[in-house]
């Protein structure tokens, strides 16, 4: 080993001290620095990664939709069938529509379904928690469980649904009576917004209700496995009838500034955090500097015994690209563990506070999510040791301009 | 006849200290060192001993003359095994043990192994501190501290030794021990010395005492 690492080495872990408190408490700030980078970015990439996967679950990945409707979807739906890449596809129709239940109303978003094929497209099944989904039929809903919830419905319960088309007939003095539905179900997704505000009927009832006949509004696409959605997207385009009344986007596509404001903020969190990293390194900079002044006359010596000022500086730069080496792995650990306890942590913290309600309820999800990608940790790594080492930069500096007769002179 | 381990000719240091103010320490002073030879240097002090010294190691230049170690001129690159340097403070590395600190004059020559470690322990029990090799630097005491300089000045195996009052921070018992030991060690390897010291009696062991006064050796 060259003797300024060696001398590096002794310097962060002096013989005889059993304690060695400037390494402990430099490589314990950049650890938490680093913690504290690996915690929230994952848990931002935890939520991105969730609402990612909400959109595709529920939307397919890619949709297909008219400027009014699609009149013939059936026609459509087999033209898709034949560009390469689709392994499904699904008709729906959507809007709002009024529903009450004892004297309560609400305004859902109303999906129409097409039972046949909604399975291969979309796993519904898996988020009908109460009742089933095989029990739907033209006559009966699925509610989303927070709407349940506060309509005071439960399964078997009898709910009418208002279509706007009601309106309509009420300017030409029709009176067309609200759609009774039976309660057969009550799905959660895991997200806020949708366990409050959406509930599931058929695609026929649906088309009644707004009036569309065989039309719907859009079909709802599987990929094949391993294929891209947007070039997918590309190749159903390219396939569709020129006319441009029907159009394909990918869900990343058509997210876009939902998908942008979710990168920026990740990205700010990750600038903002850097900042402890930082602050950290000054404290590590500071801390060899006053080593370097300390250590004046030893540095002199090494000089007097043959070192050299580029090795001496080399000796206080590794000094910091250790400190972030080791914060880095120490933080990663703290980090990774902390994730991995988090929600037993969240769960204990709510419990001691009595705030479990309030949590699911104003945020998104009832558990918190958490993806680390394999680019945030190496960038993370990378950031905290080339800040460290900066760190020791200066100290480094200092000491290779000084020179051996000045620094064994100096008292 | 072998080249002599130091040839300082006509060495010249002027200080500016302040604006115009010039201090001529050291006027053409010449210094033969032969292989083995002991050289002892006395003087006021500010005559210069340090500066002199400090010219001889290579440590800092000279403003004119020239200086030869061993028949070819002095280079940065050939101190860490031409010489060997004891100071009047000690100057061990706080962090590292008495073994550790011996080493590192071997560390900033080059790879070490166990050839090296030997030696080191070996010159510890030459200057009596065999047991107290794993001690650090504060465990020591002064002499004690002293002696460990001693014996990694001498790790490199010099031809020549350069000390500057290297008993200067010693009472005068431990300090007649200290250069009666350097004196001996030298001795024994034939290592030629250049010793500045205050003290008459340490001066005269040696085998050729000079006196630096008003800038010139003599
Ligand atoms: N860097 C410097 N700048 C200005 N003057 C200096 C410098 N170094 C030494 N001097 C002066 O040069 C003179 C000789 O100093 P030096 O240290 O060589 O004396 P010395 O003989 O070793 O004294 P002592 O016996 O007290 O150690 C002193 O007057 C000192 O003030
Ligand atoms: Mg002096």
């Amino acid at each position: 080993m060259p003797w300024y690492l060696y001398l590096a080495l002794k310097q962060l872990f002096p013989s005889g001290r059993r304690y060695p408190f400037f390494t402990l408490i430099s490589i314990l700030g950049v650890a938490l620095g680093v913690a504290l980078l690996v915690i929230s970015i994952s848990v931002m990439g935890g939520f991105g990664h969730e609402i990612r996967r909400m959109i595709v679950d529920t939307q397919g990945e890619v949709q297909v939709k008219a400027r009014g409707f699609i009149q013939e979807p059936a026609a459509l739906q087999s033209l898709l069938a034949r560009v390469p890449g689709v392994a499904a596809t699904t008709a729906y129709a959507e809007g709002v529509a009024m529903l009450e239940h004892d004297r309560k109303p609400a305004f859902p978003a109303v999906q129409g379904i097409d039972l046949n094929h909604v399975n291969d497209v979309i796993p519904l099944r898996r988020f009908v928690r109460l009742g089933s989904l095989d029990n739907l039929d033209d006559d009966s809903v699925i509610l989303s469980s927070q709407l349940a919830i506060s309509l005071g419905a439960r399964l078997g319960s009898m709910v009418e649904l208002y279509s706007p088309l009601l309106l309509e007939k009420l300017k030409n003095d029709e009176v067309m009576l609200p759609r009774e539905l039976t309660v057969v179900g009550i799905f959660e997704v895991g997200h806020q917004q949708l366990d409050s505000s959406v509930v599931i009927v058929t695609l026929r009832t649906m088309q009644d209700l707004y009036g569309l006949g065989r039309g719907v509004h859009g079909v709802n696409v599987k990929i094949a496995e391993g294929e891209d959605p947007d070039r997918v997207a590309r190749r159903i385009n390219e396939a569709l009838p020129p006319d441009g009344n029907v159009e394909a986007r990918s869900w990343i596509d058509a997210n876009q500034d939902f998908l942008f404001v979710l990168q920026l903020e990740k990205n700010m969190i990750f600038f903002l955090l850097t900042f402890i990293i930082i602050v950290a390194a000054f404290s590590v900079a500071s801390s060899l500097l006053i080593a370097v002044v300390r250590k004046t006359r030893e540095i002199g010596l090494l000089g007097a015994l043959g070192g050299k000022p580029r090795q001496v500086a080399a000796c206080f730069c590794f000094q910091g690209f250790f400190i972030g080496v080791a914060g880095t792995v120490v933080g990663l650990v703290l980090g990774f563990t902390m994730l991995h306890f988090r929600n037993d942590m969240i769960r204990v913290f709510t419990q001691l506070t009595g705030s479990e309600e309030v949590l699911t309820r104003f945020y998104q999800f009832s558990r918190l999510p958490a993806y680390t990608a394999p680019t945030d940790i190496a960038l993370i790594i990378a950031c905290t040791i080339v800040i460290s080492t900066l760190a020791g930069l200066l100290p480094a500096w200092r000491a290779a301009r000084l020179k051996p007769v000045e620094a064994l002179r100096s008292e | 006849m072998a080249a002599p381990v130091l040839t300082a000719r006509n060495l010249t240091k002027t200080y500016l200290s302040g604006i115009s103010q010039r201090l001529q320490v050291l006027r053409d002073v010449s210094l033969t060192v032969a292989a083995g030879e002991s050289v002892s240097i006395r003087g006021e002090s500010g005559s210069g001993k340090s500066t002199l010294i400090n010219l001889l190691a290579g440590l800092d230049a000279p403003d004119a003359g020239t200086l030869d170690w061993g028949g070819s001129p002095a280079s940065v690159d050939r101190r860490a095994d031409y010489l060997g340097i004891v100071f009047q403070s000690f100057y061990l590395i706080p962090e590292m043990d008495a073994l550790a600190n011996v080493l590192m004059a071997a560390r900033i020559r080059g790879p070490i192994g166990s050839a090296e470690r030997a030696r080191a322990r070996d010159l510890l029990g030459k200057v009596g501190l065999g047991e107290r090799a794993t001690h650090l630097p504060s465990q020591l005491s002064g002499g004690e501290r002293q002696r460990v300089a001693l014996a990694r000045a001498l790790m490199n195996g010099p031809k020549l030794v350069l000390a500057d009052e290297p008993t200067g921070n010693l009472d005068e018992h431990t300090g007649d021990a200290v250069i009666e030991l350097l004196l001996s060690l030298c001795r024994d390897t034939r290592t030629a010395l250049v010793l500045v010291t205050h003290n008459a009696a340490h001066a005269a062991k040696c085998d050729r005492p000079l006196n630096l006064h008003e800038g010139v050796l003599g």
